[in-house]
């Protein structure tokens, strides 16, 4: 059974001269444990269906299930109750919490989610190369350190499904290559499906699968070797 | 100044419109406020000046009074002492006007009407003389004439509505000779002494009908008090001029009574007092409310001004704050800073213009009428003049917009000063937490070390929300303290814990009042209550002489409050007293130490034991033994305790100088403090509205400012009713602090109010009850965290996905 199962998934928003038809009839499948970059030109549709699939939007019309079961859709509790059980989200601003160190940053979404496990924050620091780093507040440390935080944030609660949304298009390309192994790395070791869109078609080298939307449309979908 | 900025900015802050609103009504408020208490204080002013003025409208008031507390002087020496006091006149800068004797004394109206029946009085023998005249201003309020023969009489215009007494009425009185006689109504108006209509000299005005003062010739008040011709026991001395009575020894006052009380005392044995204005009660005490007045409403309009200032303020830093990326896109585009600057400089100005505005056309037709009219109905005194001065308008304006342009200067020159390169960046943005804060923190959960480091993440903004909030705190506030203070103050002696019942006045013929109680099977106590002074010091105390001085029930029929040290011994060498709270403000004294008090010609040692608190006058109380052997009376009151179905009736009256009746005085004060809660209560409700509006304008600006991180954790999965909480600890922390902070800014602030107006015949100290302290921290909690459902809302409608593109773009 596919981790995510999506059919003719539209998203339509109706503007008072026109309607947008940001998706446009969706369909794909992605099994455990894939990372899948999504390509594609500014309004294509990437950031649309990143946003559905993590509970963030509504479709329009079509069939979204995970692992089986149906997405909720409309009403706003069921979905962050989703989201907190299966997804996990990275920024392209990191939007760490200011007031919080490295290591509180991750505890706080454990603590609103399934329970406070400091072990377990401080495993994914390591795993993140910033097991050093744990009492420093995010302005303290380097853009690039401040994605790693915000990936071992979005494994914090383990969940199944790790969205990014241009996760590196804030960083500089040598420091955009440590933060995507540290992804992988990190993905593998948890098994973590992956879907991340992204402007850069160098990312590409880091996924096991391309998908290429345009116009609402996925164009191209292929495997990749890495 | 380029008008598509402003009117960019214009629309900008339309956008905020329910926090513009807020500030727009809080100056509105602030301008209001002034307008009316101004208008009441200019007027007063104004009143009191024209009615003591010596001319053919003024009552021409006395500077000194010279007054014998223990008898009446017969007509030679009464004249003896106004020539001597001409002859030696013991000043060189002042000038004798006049020295004129007069004759007073206490008594009892007598009703028809069952229903009023005995009314305490005090009757004043008054010929047609040169110096404190009746008032009988041309004013729907008077009418009539002064009284010229034995059996007339002018009744005072206070006591008129609650007796339906008419010019042409015949009244009959008595003044404690043993009957009581049928006088004529000629005229109806007002007595310097009794301006502020209050019974002895209690803080609030007596209700109508229970008490009277009339006027008489001297003739007319002789025959009714069985005195002989010419018998009097006021000396009135009017000075050229108007020496300031505030300020005694640099006007020469100072020496003027001292020398004056060395020519009586040298030439008369009674115990004779000698005081200028301030120991007038009604004089002092109109003095100090329009002076409280006077000082009062630049404050109230600047305290509301800075609020509605410092809520601008905070505002308009969260407006750049928002704009912060537009503004470096314009200074990146090369507009100057000084066409960045003006806008948010003129932007109060415009809150402030409409504020004042809405504030000073209903502050001059309806607030400032008001004001005067309920003047007019607690203090009974009729305003000939309603002059509303148009400087006093453009005063309270001109202040108000001042305040409000400042608030903005700040801002305009920060919004100016932003670094286009750092904004754009973002580094603006980045600051680093406390490490202090982090460590005092660790330990807690990350949502409680979120919601504590959050909510103290910007210093500067929190101290200005916590002085906003404890300003308006302190209007709210003030009212509760006062209140509370006053307590025991408006009901002095009258409260539950005194077992008395009727009060009879007397003055050497307490036998009859003896007899009477006998008769009726009444209790009875005796008490001294004498006038004297500190030595060397001319401002006047009350001396009572207790039987037993003790503050268990059921030892006295008069209980005393004992704030500090110990209770006094009876027949020491040295007599033992308890001091009021007021004297060891205004005199230093202190538990253990002896000072010496005069009695008219005599004066006596005391050892302080102790401090009472609750007197509004400086008091000193001694056992009435002590006492009675320094003045050389048995008692002066008599207290009674009734049994049940006995009431004091028209044979204690005629035997009595006056009568006071527990029952009757505490329903009046009730009454008063009724008739007040709909001010009161519309005076708190502002306080409310106000501290409300700074609250929810801070906290919408604290969630606003939080909507990235309140987002992001909404993305990653936090549910609402999670965060909810985290905002209601977090409310619940700033009402807290806000509350401690704001109750103590209440009573500093209210102990620096009254300390202002605290005089020597008006003394009070600010004591708030517990009840008191946690209503008013109570209410600031139930503000802040009755705005976590309204966050709750916010997060609940966030549109995450406009959110997600906010935070990846």
């Amino acid at each position: 059974m596919s981790l995510v199962e999506i059919s003719d998934m539209k998203r339509h928003y109706v503007m008072p001269s026109e309607t947008v038809k940001a998706l446009d009839g969706i369909d794909l499948s992605i099994d455990k444990g894939e990372r899948i970059i999504l390509l594609g030109p500014s309004g294509s549709g990437k950031t649309t269906l990143l946003n559905c699939v993590a509970a963030l939007d509504n479709p329009t019309a079509g069939k979204y299930t995970f692992e089986g079961h149906e997405v909720p859709r409309g009403h706003s509790e069921k979905m962050t109750s989703f989201r907190r059980e299966n997804i996990g989200y990275v920024f392209q601003f990191f939007n760490l919490l200011q007031d919080l160190t490295v290591l509180e940053n991750i505890l706080l979404i454990q603590e609103l989610s399934d329970g406070r496990d400091k072990n377990r924050a401080l495993e994914l620091l390591k795993l993140v190369g910033l097991e050093g780093e744990v009492d420093r507040f995010p302005g303290e440390i380097s853009g690039g350190q401040q994605q790693r935080v915000a990936i071992a944030r979005s494994l914090a609660k383990s969940p199944k499904l790790l969205l990014g949304d241009e996760l590196t298009g804030n960083l500089d390309s040598a420091t955009s290559t440590k933060v995507m192994e540290v992804l992988v790395k990190a993905c593998e070791a948890e098994e973590i499906t992956v879907i991340m869109v992204t402007h850069d078609e160098s990312l590409a080298k880091y996924a096991t699968r391309v998908v290429r939307l345009d116009s609402g449309k996925i164009i191209s979908d292929e495997k990749v070797n890495n | 100044m380029s008008m598509l900025l402003t009117k960019r900015l214009a629309r900008s802050l339309w956008r905020t419109k329910l926090r513009l609103s807020a500030v727009i009504l809080m100056v509105s408020i602030g301008v209001f406020a002034g307008i009316a208490f101004g208008a009441y204080a200019m007027s007063v002013t104004t009143l009191y000046d024209d009615i003591y003025e010596d001319d053919e409208q003024g009552v021409n008031l006395p500077d000194l009074w010279v007054e014998n507390n223990a008898g009446n002087w017969n007509a030679t020496t009464a004249e003896n002492l106004c020539q001597e006091i001409r002859d030696q006149w013991p000043s060189d800068t002042l000038e004798l006007d006049h020295c004129e004797p007069r004759l007073k004394s206490n008594g009892q109206f007598f009703s028809e009407s069952a229903e009023i029946g005995m009314v305490p009085s005090v009757w004043h023998g008054i010929d047609e003389g040169e110096v404190d005249k009746v008032w009988i201003p041309e004013h729907d309020c008077c009418s009539g004439r002064m009284a010229t023969a034995a059996n007339e009489i002018v009744i005072d215009q206070h006591a008129v509505e609650g007796l339906n007494i008419e010019v042409g009425d015949t009244v009959r009185i008595s003044a404690g000779a043993g009957f009581a006689l049928n006088y004529t109504v000629v005229g109806i108006g007002f007595h310097s002494n009794h301006l502020y209509f209050t019974i002895g000299e209690e803080i609030i005005p007596a209700q109508p009908g229970t008490f009277v003062t009339g006027y008489m010739t001297d003739e007319g008040l002789e025959v009714l008090a069985n005195f002989t011709a010419g018998e009097s026991n006021l000396l009135l001395i009017d000075v050229v001029g108007t020496p300031d009575s505030q300020a005694a020894d640099e006007s020469g006052l100072a020496d003027l009574i001292t020398g004056i009380s060395a020519i009586v005392s040298e030439n008369n044995d009674s115990p004779t007092g000698v005081y200028d204005r301030t120991g007038v009660h009604s004089v002092e005490f109109l003095r100090a409310d329009v002076e409280g007045a006077m000082k009062t409403y630049p404050i109230v309009t600047g305290m509301i001004a800075i609020v509605a200032g410092i809520t601008i303020f905070l505002s308009l830093q969260r407006l750049i704050q928002t704009q912060a990326k537009e503004i470096a896109v314009l200074r990146t585009l090369g507009v100057k800073r000084m066409s960045i600057m003006p806008g948010y400089a003129i932007a109060p100005i415009f809150i402030g213009g409409i504020g004042c505005v809405l504030g000073a056309i209903p502050g001059v037709l309806f607030g400032a009428p008001a004001m005067v009219s309920m003047y007019e109905s607690i203090i009974g005194i009729p305003i000939i003049d309603h002059s509303l001065p148009t400087s006093l308008v453009i005063q309270i304006v001109v202040t108000a917009m001042l305040i409000v342009f400042l608030s903005g200067l700040r801002p305009a020159w920060q919004a100016s000063r932003l670094q286009p390169l750092e904004v754009l960046r973002g580094q603006h943005e980045i600051r680093v937490s406390s490490r202090m804060l982090q460590k005092m923190t660790s330990k807690l959960p990350a949502t409680v070390g979120l919601t504590i480091r959050s909510s103290v993440r910007k210093p500067v903004r929190m101290m200005f929300t916590f002085l906003a909030v404890g300003l308006s705190m302190l209007i709210f506030g003030s009212m509760i303290i006062m209140m509370d203070s006053f307590g025991d103050i408006f009901l002095g002696g009258l409260d539950e814990r005194q077992s008395w019942d009727a009060q009879a006045f007397t003055m050497g013929n307490e036998d009859a009042i003896l007899e009477w109680a006998d008769e009726n099977d009444a209790e009875h106590e005796f008490m001294i209550v004498f006038p004297g002074n500190p030595e060397g010091d001319n401002r006047q105390l009350t001396a009572y002489g207790l039987e037993n001085v003790t503050t268990e029930a059921g030892e006295s029929m008069y209980l005393v409050y004992l704030s500090e040290g110990d209770l006094p011994s009876e027949n020491q060498t040295i007599p033992e007293v308890l001091v009021d709270e007021g004297l060891n403000y205004f005199l230093d004294w202190e538990i253990g130490e002896t000072h010496s008090i005069e009695f008219g010609t005599k004066t006596v040692e005391v050892k302080i034991t102790g401090f009472t608190r609750g007197e509004l006058s400086r008091t000193v109380y001694f056992h009435r033994a002590d006492l009675a052997e320094v003045v050389g009376l048995e008692a002066t009151v008599v207290m009674l305790q009734l049994p049940d179905g006995v009431e004091t009736d028209e044979q204690l009256a005629q035997s009595s100088l006056g009568i006071t009746v527990r029952e009757d005085s505490v329903d009046a004060v009730m009454t008063l403090l009724e008739q007040q809660q709909g001010i009161f209560l519309a005076i708190q409700g502002l306080g409310i509205l106000i501290a409300v509006a700074v609250l929810f304008n801070t906290l919408v600006m604290n969630l606003a400012e939080r909507d990235t991180e309140l987002a992001t954790l909404r993305v990653l999965g936090a549910s609402n009713n999670r965060l909810g909480l985290m905002l209601f600890g977090e409310h619940l922390g700033i009402g807290l602090i806000g509350g401690i902070l704001g109750c103590i800014f209440s009573i500093l602030g209210t102990k620096f109010m009254m300390s202002s107006f605290v005089t020597w015949t008006a003394y009070f100290t600010v004591a708030p009850s517990n009840e008191s302290i946690f209503l008013l921290i109570g209410i600031v909690v139930f503000i802040s965290i009755s705005l976590t459902p309204f966050g709750m809302w916010r997060i609940k409608k966030m549109d995450l996905v406009e959110k997600v593109k906010d935070l990846s773009q």
